[in-house]
């Protein structure tokens, strides 16, 4: 096992290095792709949306909600940049029609995806891992006066432990979802509750060092992260370049 | 799936919700008569939790994202409000000579207001009260007729005694003079209520304050304000209301039998 183990260019087998630089390229990959939520809508809904920022009396703001997490939990694309899509629509909605129904309604419908997680997980991961990223942009754009929506911490703190778990750890998908998430509301997290965090690190800790089974691209996303918040939610110069530097053959 | 105590005067199932704007669900209401059947339905199963302006938010086993939010949201609001208040207090007593008091949409102010203004350490700052006035006083914003006084009489406009001022939930009150002071704003609201299809606009008057005043009743008998007398100051309230509502109505009713004999 240790001679495949993800390892740097000075050390062992071809193999393991083989995997090591397919693993940065993704990384890098990753940072340079554009995903737009916007193009992932069908043209339907598309419309509603901007009926809706225009004019939210118009528009039937329950019903558009539901559309958007229906549209959420299909598309990993989509649901990245969703929060920010919805967050034009609550403004617009508090401002022309001092009324918060929309986000009542997504938040409601959430909650209720939430409750069935590990159902949806059970019969989809991917629909599982669509779930996790919405509340997580959600959670990232959507502000109360500025401040973050306090009621989504703890669900988003279950849905990352329960991807940090040794099962999930065998996905990659699930890896990427879970170090992608903390990428994008770690420090935000962190600073409601900072207990958690440590809870969770303490189990990436260990899945990083004994799980024997974990790929290599799982290790390398795990170490990242792990680099990651102990540089305060920021990498060194050197460890950006490690990770995600153009990898040359 | 948020639910409400008072859901079917919010939805507009009883007698006393003719001009409610807004159902529960903050949606404009579309036809202000009866609530719409589906709507019904769905409320009459959901008496999971119950709010109150007394409660920081639904008193349920589970909390409900929207809710909390809500409460979040309504919580800040009253913390901006009261720095807003607190520094407009102290520019009012270190006035500024060519700096207009602008009219902005709070609740409260004035140049007057600071005359009489308590001194900087006596405002209400205890957030439960803040958010229990604060709910009341969105009651009555929440209304048609508030709609239509605002668009009808500028801020500038506005004469004292004549035309209804919103409370100033920062001032320190006793619960029952605040409550009342609450009852005479919609009371003298209620002559900016729409026209009515049917029956007399005293009728409306009937309806909607017993209506309100059992929402406090509700709400008093609900609280878990301990500083406040519920039996008997609810007792009094109570009987305040019949006294002056109930007792218009036989009276109009009594005249009209005389005439009508």
């Amino acid at each position: 096992m240790a001679k495949s183990a993800c390892a740097p260019a000075s050390s062992p087998t071809t193999q393991g290095n083989d995997a090591n630089k397919q693993a940065r390229g993704f990384l890098v990959h990753r940072l340079n792709s554009m995903d737009s939520a916007w193009t992932a809508l069908d043209v339907v809904t598309q419309t509603m949306v901007q009926k809706a920022i225009a004019d939210p009396k118009t528009v039937d703001l329950e019903k558009l909600s539901d559309a958007i997490v229906e549209q959420s939990l299909k598309d990993l694309s989509f649901c990245k940049d969703a929060g920010r899509m919805c967050y034009a629509v609550v403004q617009a909605e508090a401002q022309k029609a001092a009324t918060s129904a929309f986000r009542r309604n997504l938040l409601t419908r959430l909650q209720q995806e939430f409750t069935g997680r590990e159902q949806t997980r059970s019969h989809s991961v991917q629909e599982w891992v669509c779930l996790v990223t919405f509340i997580c942009s959600i959670f990232d754009y959507i502000k109360v006066n500025d401040a973050p929506l306090v009621a989504l911490v703890d669900p988003i703190y279950d849905c990352l432990f329960r991807l940090a778990q040794p099962d999930a750890l065998m996905n990659e998908e699930e890896v990427d979802c879970l170090v992608v998430q903390l990428h994008r509301v770690g420090e935000q997290l962190e600073q409601t509750n900072s207990q958690r965090m440590n809870q969770l690190f303490y189990l990436l800790r260990d899945g990083f060092l004994l799980q024997e089974d974990l790929s290599s691209m799982t290790r390398l996303l795990l170490l990242e992260i792990l680099e990651f918040r102990a540089s305060g939610w920021t990498l060194t110069n050197t460890a950006h370049k490690y990770y995600y530097s153009e990898v040359v053959d | 799936m948020s639910a409400n105590g008072t859901s079917r005067l919010n939805k507009g199932t009883s007698r006393w919700t003719h001009c409610r704007k807004r159902g529960a669900d903050g949606n404009l209401r579309k036809s202000l008569e009866v609530g719409e059947p589906d709507k019904c339905s769905q409320s009459s199963r959901r008496q999971e939790s119950f709010t109150t302006p007394e409660s920081e938010g639904p008193v349920s086993r589970v909390k409900n994202w929207g809710d909390e939010v809500e409460a979040e949201e309504m919580r800040s609001n009253v913390q901006r409000d009261m720095h807003r208040y607190r520094r407009r207090i102290l520019e009012a007593d270190f006035p500024q000579r060519d700096r207009k008091i602008s009219s902005g949409s709070s609740d409260s102010r004035d140049s007057k207001d600071s005359k009489e203004s308590p001194a900087k350490g006596d405002i209400e700052t205890d957030e439960t009260t803040l958010i229990r006035r604060q709910k009341q006083i969105n009651y009555g914003k929440n209304t048609l007729a508030y709609d239509r006084y605002i668009k009808e009489v500028p801020k500038l406009m506005r004469q004292p005694g004549v035309h209804p001022k919103t409370p100033n939930k920062f001032k320190k009150y006793s619960r029952r003079s605040w409550d009342q002071q609450i009852k005479l704003w919609r009371v003298k609201l209620h002559a900016w209520d729409p026209p009515a299809e049917e029956g007399s606009d005293l009728q409306q008057i009937e309806e909607i304050d017993l209506g309100e005043i059992m929402e406090f009743e509700l709400d008093v008998e609900c609280s878990a304000d301990t500083e406040f007398q519920c039996p008997t100051s609810s007792g009094a309230l109570l009987s305040l209301a019949e006294d002056s509502f109930a007792g218009t109505p036989k009276k109009m009713m009594k005249i009209e039998d005389a005439e009508m004999s």
